[in-house]
């Protein structure tokens, strides 16, 4: 039986999930207008290219009429509309219920946005999507709000490639602020499966760049206890080359791994990230 | 400023290290979530100079605790002149006179600012006062201040003057020291010596009061009581106000009283019913308590009031049975005439009945006001002894006795020495015979009563002149002679005005004492003026001393006597008021000025606690908590501010649908001009509008002026016209009432006369006829009782306003196409006035000639007007309807 915690927070997300559905697919429509086709040969129905016959090619495959007009024989080839899956998981850690602001939306609720506008413009293009960890295949046009009230409520450090169907792509966002050694294990989970990963990093301005002053007692989210600086301005430089290294050692596992990484600062649109993502989907696709 | 502690002033040394302190801590930190906390924890072993808490929050606190430590060592502005002029112990030279009782507060002021500053000097005080004692007067001899402040907080006005000899007596004693004198004002007889005996001593400085010494003495005479107040001269003229007051403390009477710039004098007069003046017992200055301004009022003051019944000829001069009475009744007794019925109406003393029986229905009358404790006077005459004797002291012989004349033998007798009675101690003129008088038979009680009589005057041969018996709570006094001069001279003497003084200070209760016997002091008057117990050493004195002893310690002013013969005894008939001349070479101060100390601590302390709390809210804001702090205090405060001000909010704005009279339903005036016509019309009106709003179902607003031919007349059912005496008709006024009454609206016009040929108010008959010149007025009629206006809502007879009788006009015909309504309606009643009502509710002119029911009818009528107006001849529909029914029953 679900705790009531957990109900309660259901429902909570349940009511916010309509306002998040339309921004998500308002978010995608604003994007789906620059998308196109997959470009490759496949099952399909859109016309791709006319190539010559080989031996091996059935012959059922030829098409006569471009045959005709010329001495050789040739096949028509359709393009790949095959849908296929991608996979989803989105840090749902305290850490990310966060904002340094009222202005700006919490980092969850930012990585929630980009990961369901990221689900409708995948349903728009006939893809089928999937939560990382839970069982069920979400697709077509109600597949959006399933997916949004099946992502998980809360979740506990970093993803567990399970029921990550092979060949297919899986996008986790979070904002990997974990100890390097965590990111890696994980990314090489990942990577002893066939599937190609894409990592979006949500982070606050104000994570980036620390814009407090005087004395300040930092108190961290999960427990990680707490911590007296005496004076801010003094340890900023030293925060951000922290956070510099951080974020290069991720990038470094990334680009050893060949798993793409984004970062996307909640004072930023959506939407360009999200184009940036779909690019690399398509890119990733592609390159298979 | 003097400081209290100036010791603590040294703490401000604290506050540099204070400051180092404040500096030196860092302020408490803000708090912050933060999701990267593994990076900053990481960061942590650095050390790092923390910041600092921002140098106005540190100024803030200092002062503020600068502000503290100045608080709490006491600090105080004003407080007196500076240094005490010359060496030695300060003499405090006190007047307790009965003049300084007014003031007395301010005096102990300035006493007790004097002991604060020889306290602050360290110098030695010795107390003089100066009022007279019975002992000797002796200084307290200089002590510590601290000493004598108890003493100084004991001590009294006395109610009796100064004894500036003894005190100078004193004075001489004392070591030489400065002086300060805290002066009444009031001279005496040896102010030279005592003057010259202060200026001995040292430096003297003389502290004088702002009010002036009051003394009140009063008069009285048959109109009433005269009150004088004497006074020091003052260059400002002063009003005061002398109040009666009865012997429990209610206040009867006031009277202001002028005291102009310079003038040492004034009076007022005091004139009540003298059942008022009897319950005075005294007379006093308000706001001035002191001995002097206390005026006690015994039986001299008081007139009793004498019923003297009148009979045929009872009023002729010199040989009627009344003048005589009168004449000597009249110096301290207020008389009445009048029959039985009106005497007894009001309360009485005596009932005097020269010469008359008293049967049937005014004997019942008379016999139960006298078994209630009335005083029954009466006058023996021819016909006495013939009729019924009730009422007499004792039964009478029939017939009287003749005392000389030319058929007898005797001598007209005089009268013997009064036995002990009433009039006891009256001299016994030999002037006065009795030559005729009834005789009683001794020693037999009258029918009814329970004992004889008794005798209060003889004749030489021991027959009763007078005889009194009591009858139930009153006694029944008959003189055995008439009241003229027929029988006897008695009337004509001036025993016969003491006699009958006694008897009238015997109705009162009060019994007359021997001139002789010493009268105790019952109560006296204290030093502010209130009666209490004699002081000890009071001693008694006789009637006569009383008028020539000078009050003193022996002898107080007050109430001396017995119970029943009280005799005051007061400042204002013994005591005169001059001003003195201040002690040469003294310097003159103010009493009010030298003494006020001011104590700053307490605001000092205040001061802090605010910047205290400022740099409670500042800190907060810093920290970032200030929003949930605030948002809570606005929570706590403002809620009861809010609910406040929605209940406090006003109920009825102005009424603005005078801007657009559709809105509402109003009655109009015309404006005529004059100003006092139209505010009575506007209150009227709206007095008729609130009458017909509580007691109909119509409601009405507030009512419009309207300006007929400029204001657009037909939004208003009815508009009243008050013809004024400049009334006259304009041709756009005239056709935009045709225009009116065309249209359905009725003009009620009111020339405001009355009904005697419009006496009220001349001229507007006249007017009238001028403003109607183009008016399509139609053939007119009396309103009867059959016409609808008489039954559209109360069923009226007469039609009064203000006044009444003047006839009311009406249509005569039914005019089918204006709904048989009368356009026009005329009268002189001016029932604006009869409706007229203030903002309380309250009518402003009374109805002519008056009486409640004119002023209901008035509204009724005007009830009726406005039915008829909204609901025209609809009543008269209604009307045949009980005729239609009664015919059927028949």
């Amino acid at each position: 039986m679900p705790q009531p915690k957990l109900i309660a927070q259901a429902e909570a997300s349940g009511a916010r999930l309509p306002p998040l559905l339309v921004a998500a697919t308002r978010v995608a429509s604003t994007v789906a207008q620059g998308v196109h086709g997959r470009r490759r040969v496949g099952v399909g129905d859109t016309f791709w290219q006319y190539r010559p016959f080989v031996e091996g090619d059935a012959q059922t495959r030829i098409d006569w009429r471009r045959s005709a007009r010329s001495d050789r024989l040739y096949v028509r080839d359709m393009e790949w509309e095959a849908a296929q899956t991608v996979c989803l998981w989105r840090d749902a850690s305290p850490s990310m219920a966060w904002r340094s602001g009222k202005t700006l939306p919490e980092k969850r609720e930012r990585a929630e946005l980009l990961a369901l506008a990221l689900a409708a413009l995948l349903f728009r293009a006939g893809e089928q999507v999937r939560a990382i960890g839970l069982p069920r295949t979400f697709s077509g046009r109600g597949g959006l709000a399933s997916l949004a009230a099946a992502l998980p409520l809360s979740s506990e450090g970093l993803p567990e490639p399970r029921r990550v169907p092979a060949h297919s792509q899986a996008v986790l966002f979070g904002d990997f602020l974990a100890p390097l050694s965590e990111i890696r294990a994980c990314l090489e989970a990942f990577g002893a499966l066939p599937v190609r990963l894409h990592l979006v990093q949500v982070l606050d301005p104000a994570e980036m760049s620390l814009p407090y002053e005087g004395r300040v007692r930092f108190i961290g989210l999960e427990q990680e206890g707490e911590a007296l600086i005496p004076r801010v301005s003094g340890v900023r430089a030293e925060y951000a080359s922290a956070l510099d290294a951080q974020l290069t050692g991720l990038r470094s596992l990334c680009a050893a791994a060949g798993f793409s990484l984004s970062l996307h600062r909640t004072d930023h649109s959506p939407e360009t990230a999200l184009l940036a993502l779909f690019m690399a989907l398509d890119a990733g696709a592609r390159r298979r | 400023m003097m400081f209290a502690t100036p010791a603590l002033l040294l703490a401000l040394l604290l506050l540099p290290l204070l400051w180092w302190l404040l500096r030196a801590t860092p302020p408490a930190p803000r708090l912050q979530r933060f999701p990267a906390m593994r990076l900053l924890a990481a960061l942590r072993p650095r050390e790092e100079t923390p910041a600092r808490t921002p140098w106005w929050l540190l100024a803030l606190r200092l002062a503020a605790a600068a502000l503290i430590i100045v608080g709490l060592a006491g600090p105080t502005l004003g407080g007196g002149g500076g240094k005490l002029p010359g060496r030695g112990p300060l003499l405090l030279l006190i007047d307790t006179g009965f003049a300084a009782g007014p003031d007395w507060p301010a005096r102990l002021a300035a006493a007790n600012s004097l002991l604060d500053q020889a306290e602050r000097q360290s110098r030695e005080v010795a107390l003089l006062t100066t009022g007279a004692a019975i002992l000797p007067l002796r200084a307290a001899a200089p002590q510590p201040a601290a000493l004598l402040r108890p003493r100084v907080a004991a001590l009294a006005p006395l109610p009796w003057g100064t004894d500036r000899r003894a005190a100078a007596a004193a004075i001489t004693l004392l070591p030489v020291g400065p002086t300060a004198y805290i002066a009444d004002g009031v001279a005496g007889p040896d102010d030279a010596a005592f003057a010259k005996a202060v200026q001995a001593r040292g430096p003297v400085t003389e502290l004088r009061g702002t009010l002036p010494a009051r003394i009140l003495s009063v008069t009285a005479s048959p109109a009433g009581l005269t009150a004088h107040v004497a006074a020091t001269p003052e260059r400002a003229p002063r009003t005061e106000q002398i109040i009666g007051e009865t012997g429990d403390g209610h206040a009867l009477a006031s009277a202001p009283v002028l005291l102009g710039a310079g003038a040492t004098q004034a009076e007022a007069r005091m004139s009540l019913p003298s059942e008022l003046r009897n319950q005075l017992a005294s007379l006093r200055l308000a706001k001035a308590p002191g001995a002097g301004s206390v005026f006690l009022l015994d039986e001299a003051a008081r007139r009793r009031p004498v019923g003297v019944l009148i009979a045929s000829g009872a009023e002729t001069p010199l040989l009627g049975a009344d003048f005589y009475v009168e004449r000597a009744l009249s110096p301290y007794a207020e008389i009445r005439h009048g029959d039985v019925a009106t005497l007894l109406a009001r309360p009485l003393s005596i009932l005097v009945a020269p010469d008359r029986t008293l049967s049937g229905e005014d004997g019942d009358r008379v016999d139960a006001w006298v078994r209630q404790g009335g005083y029954l006077v009466r006058f023996a005459g021819p016909d006495m002894g013939a009729e019924t004797q009730d009422l007499l002291p004792e039964k009478l012989l029939e017939g009287d006795r003749q005392l000389g004349g030319a058929l007898s033998w005797s001598q007209p007798q005089h009268l013997a020495p009064f036995p002990s009675g009433p009039f006891a101690g009256l001299a016994v003129s030999d002037e006065v015979t009795v030559s005729r008088q009834v005789l009683a038979e001794p020693g037999v009680a009258q029918s009814g009563f329970e004992k004889a009589g008794q005798t209060w005057a003889k004749l030489r041969d021991g027959t009763p002149l007078v005889t009194a018996a009591s009858h139930g709570a009153g006694e029944i006094v008959l003189f055995h002679v008439t009241a003229n001069a027929d029988w006897s001279n008695l009337p004509l003497s001036g025993l016969f005005v003491d006699m009958l003084r006694r008897i009238v200070q015997r109705a009162a209760g009060v019994a007359v004492a021997d001139d002789g016997r010493p009268l105790p002091p019952a109560q006296s008057l204290d030093g502010f003026g209130v009666l209490g117990p004699p002081p000890p050493g009071a001693m008694a004195l006789t009637a006569t001393d009383l008028a020539g002893a000078v009050p003193g310690p022996t002898h107080p002013p007050g109430l001396y006597g017995l119970a029943q013969d009280r005799h005051a005894f007061n400042i204002g008939d013994h005591m005169k008021l001059s001003p003195a001349a201040a002690i040469p070479g003294a310097t003159l101060q103010e009493l009010n000025g030298a003494s006020v100390i001011v104590p700053l601590g307490p605001a000092l302390l205040a001061l802090a606690l605010l910047l205290l709390g400022a740099d409670l809210l500042l800190t907060l804001r810093l920290r970032g908590l200030l929003r949930p702090a605030i948002a809570a205090l606005l929570l706590a405060g403002f809620i009861p501010v809010a609910h406040a001000q929605s209940q406090g909010q006003s109920q009825s704005g102005p009424d603005a649908s005078h801007e657009s009279p559709a809105l509402a339903t109003h009655l109009a005036y015309v404006v005529t001009g004059d100003a006092t016509v139209d505010s009575v019309s506007k209150s009227g009106l709206s007095g008729l509008s609130d009458y017909v709003n509580d007691h109909t179902a119509a409601v009405l607003a507030s009512p419009a002026p309207v300006v007929p031919g400029h204001d657009d007349l037909s939004f208003y059912p009815l508009l009243y016209w008050p013809i004024t005496a400049a009334a006259a008709a304009a041709p756009a006024f005239t056709s935009a009432l045709n225009d009116y009454m065309r249209h359905g609206g009725i003009v009620l016009i009111d020339t405001r006369g009355g009904g005697a040929d419009g006496a009220f108010a001349p001229g507007t008959d006249a007017a009238l006829k001028r403003a109607s010149a183009g008016l399509d007025v139609p053939t007119l009629s009396p309103l009867t009782n059959a016409h609808v206006l008489a039954r559209a809502f109360y069923l009226l007879s007469e039609f009064p306003g203000r006044y009444e009788g003047a006839t009311v006009w009406v249509q005569q015909d039914q005019d089918r196409s204006n709904d048989s309504v009368s356009p026009v309606i005329i009268g002189a009643n001016d029932w604006a006035a009869a409706w007229a009502t203030d903002e309380d509710g309250r009518p402003l002119f009374a109805t002519i000639p008056g009486g409640p029911r004119q002023r209901l009818l008035a509204y009724r009528f005007g009830v009726n007007l406005v039915m008829y107006a909204l609901t025209g001849n609809y009543k008269g529909d209604q009307v045949h309807v009980p005729a239609i029914l009664q015919r059927l029953g028949q």
